[in-house]
């Protein structure tokens, strides 16, 4: 047994090492950002390899938040992912107890072909969706940013899941006292999913301020940037920009929702992967 | 949309007044009559509550979705120019299967059996594992025949294809960027399942240490593409990345990843594995959850060492799990782009071009929607084969 307890410090001790090891690149960026311009552009090691930040400077920070686009496409990703996330909840939660709890017609056919949207990953659509939005004049507009991602149906077989979970005496009891459907749904059923809503949230909002490839081809005006993809307007050319600190300055600002998100509501995120996965 | 935003005093069940979200829709004249009595009118206020809560979702999904994945298929049977349609859009010329035809064929292609010799007995001795796998009952017979098919399919015949001297390609870099993502695939996702599971495995545990640990490995998970290749940029470049320093530190000349033809795809893939790390791990700690104890109480009265566990009920018990982790990866890691358009802007010469970044390219710097179209199509149906591969595991039919 002594040995046992032995060999379990050990693979503790080499695992918090590994976690050191594995947290170096996001030290590294926070420290960069909190060392000055001129002396990054020198040497990015001045002290432990750069990952103390010596001297110390607030310099970086505080001009991302003041000057330049970075603080319009923090506003920009903050409306994209509120608008998304809000959007999401509302249609995933009403379709989802519909699918979950009414019997109308068809919706054996019509919650299988919702499904099926699963297996369209956004590259197939993203060139047609380009030039819908193009007709449309949608591009460089929050609209065009967020719409796509509310039809991607993972919300609403969340929600379904949750709500077929739910059992019938608590509808039941409400029909006899003469509620209908709508009073049901926002009373009983949209109090009792909270755990489920907050899960689905944390995850749209991660993925409308994380994402990439569709802001890439739809927003082509700078001021129409979020973060995601300012940031990396930015590293094109990052040498001569607006010097090593300030873009690991933004780099942190981008990250420090998301990160702070996660700390927060870590078993949301958890278990809304096991989840999503089919877990 | 028509939905009151406060609900309104109900009337007793029976009658025909309609709930909240019915009375905005139109109520059809004079429903059916026929078996009548509650039941019936019931049922009509249950198709039209049910209509109109699912109809804004329903709505988005065939204006976002189904559309543009329809118009795709259509926009890929034409000579489709981005800038030329914009200006006129009778421009689009319809070309059939032609942009399929140049992507996936050539003039003067052959088949021979020593082509690609080596790679295609690698992927027979595969098959030959999957059937063995069958024979000791591992794995089911419905996924061993699709691994035979598959296989003898793509390695016997498929891989056996190339040009002959006089001949060429379509599209000479089809084939090597669908090897580049395949490649890409190849190496991230045994990476990321391996190091996941050894993670599980040590932080399965219910106190704090292990708990702040978890949250350390999935902290890089949550950070943006664009974060990661920042971060990552600089690590790897020689003369201010903190890899270099480490290397300058040990008396070694620093390595230049991302310009070097055989490290870029390396590198990227390291920062791939640093990213996604955390997603492994956890479906690999939900997995561990479901094992229930007692086997692990059975195998200590039985004086079972911690490898003789792990090996012989942890492991067995995690297999759907595994398939899953590996499934769904692979559907991840297909759809690469950030990391090959931001650090390696597909370079050195292609090296670590993939098929998202060549849409990508092909669309909106060629302006070739067409044959943009089709490439993604194409990556669509390789993408469905391992989405109804994970529908399989996920119902636990295997």
């Amino acid at each position: 047994m002594a040995g046992n307890r032995g060999a379990r410090r050990l693979v503790t001790l080499l695992l918090v090492l590994a976690a050191l090891v594995w947290l170096v690149p996001i030290v590294w960026m926070l420290s960069l950002a909190l060392q000055p311009n001129e002396l990054l552009a020198r040497t990015t090691s001045n002290v432990a390899w750069g990952l103390v930040p010596w001297p110390f400077t607030l310099d970086n920070l505080t001009f991302v938040l003041s000057q330049g686009l970075t603080p319009r496409w923090f506003l920009n990703s903050a409306i994209v992912a509120v608008s998304m996330t809000l959007l999401v909840l509302a249609l995933s939660a009403m379709a989802g107890y519909a699918f979950a709890r009414i019997r109308f017609p068809g919706r054996r056919i019509i919650y299988p072909l919702v499904l099926a949207g699963l297996v369209i990953p956004e590259q197939a659509v993203f060139i047609p969706l380009y030039t819908m939005f193009a007709d449309w004049g949608w591009h460089n507009g929050y609209a065009a940013l967020v719409a796509p991602r509310l039809a991607v149906p993972i919300g609403v077989f969340l929600m379904t899941q949750f709500f077929r979970g739910i059992p019938d005496y608590i509808e039941e009891a409400a029909t006899l006292d003469g509620a209908g459907r709508w009073t049901i749904f926002t009373r009983i059923m949209l109090p009792l999913s909270v755990p489920a809503m907050v899960t689905l949230a944390i995850l749209t909002f991660l993925y409308a301020w994380n994402d990439y490839l569709w802001p890439l081809v739809s927003a082509s005006r700078p001021e129409m940037f979020t973060i995601t993809l300012g940031l990396a307007s930015l590293q094109a050319n990052f040498a001569d920009s607006e010097g090593l600190g300030r873009v690991m300055a933004s780099g942190v600002l981008a990250s420090l929702p998301v990160v702070l998100m996660f700390l927060l509501f870590q078993r949301h995120v958890v278990r809304g992967i096991a989840m999503g996965s089919g877990k | 949309m028509a939905i009151p935003s406060t609900p309104r005093p109900q009337p007793a069940q029976a009658g025909p007044a309609q709930a909240g979200p019915a009375q905005a829709g139109p109520v059809p004249a004079g429903a059916p009559p026929a078996p009548a009595r509650a039941g019936a009118s019931v049922k009509v206020r249950d198709a039209i509550a049910g209509y109109l809560f699912i109809a804004p979702f329903v709505l988005v999904y065939a204006l976002f979705l189904v559309t543009p994945f329809l118009r795709g298929i259509w926009i890929s049977l034409h000579d489709w120019n981005l800038l030329a349609v914009a200006i006129n859009p009778d421009a689009a010329r319809f070309v059939g299967a032609r942009n399929y035809v140049r992507m996936l064929w050539g003039e003067g292609i052959v088949w021979s059996a020593d082509h690609q010799v080596a790679l295609r007995l690698v992927g027979l001795v595969a098959v030959a594992a999957v059937l063995w796998a069958w024979h000791r009952g591992a794995v089911g017979r419905g996924t061993a025949l699709a691994a035979l098919a598959a296989g003898l399919l793509l390695f016997g015949l498929l891989l056996g294809l190339h040009p002959d001297e006089a001949g060429r390609w379509g599209d000479r870099r089809f084939w090597p960027i669908v090897g580049n993502t395949l490649t890409f695939v190849g190496l991230t996702v045994p990476s990321v399942t391996l190091v996941g599971l050894a993670l599980a495995l040590g932080l399965n545990r219910d106190d704090r240490i292990s708990a702040v640990l978890r949250t350390a490995f999935f902290l890089s998970q949550v950070l943006s593409v664009t974060v990661v290749t920042l971060i990552w940029q600089l690590t790897f470049s020689p003369r201010q990345g903190i890899l270099g320093h480490l290397f300058r530190s040990l008396g070694l000349e620093p390595i230049t990843w991302v310009t070097d033809i055989n490290l870029a795809m390396p590198a990227i893939v390291i920062a791939t594995v640093w990213w996604s790390l955390g997603f492994a791990m956890i479906l690999f700690l939900a997995g561990l959850q479901e094992i229930p104890n007692e086997h692990y109480e059975a195998a200590r009265i039985d004086g079972a060492g911690l490898w003789a566990v792990i090996r012989h009920i942890t492991l067995p018990a995690l297999s759907r799990t595994t398939t899953l982790v590996v499934v769904l990866q692979i559907i991840l890691h297909f759809q690469v782009f950030g990391q090959s358009h931001l650090i390696t802007r597909g370079g050195p010469n292609d090296a670590t071009q993939v098929l998202v970044r060549y849409i990508y390219q092909t669309g909106f710097r060629n302006s070739e929607l067409g044959y943009a179209s089709a490439l993604a199509i194409v990556l669509f149906l390789f993408m469905l084969v391992f989405a109804m591969l994970q529908l399989r595991v996920s119902r636990g039919d295997d």
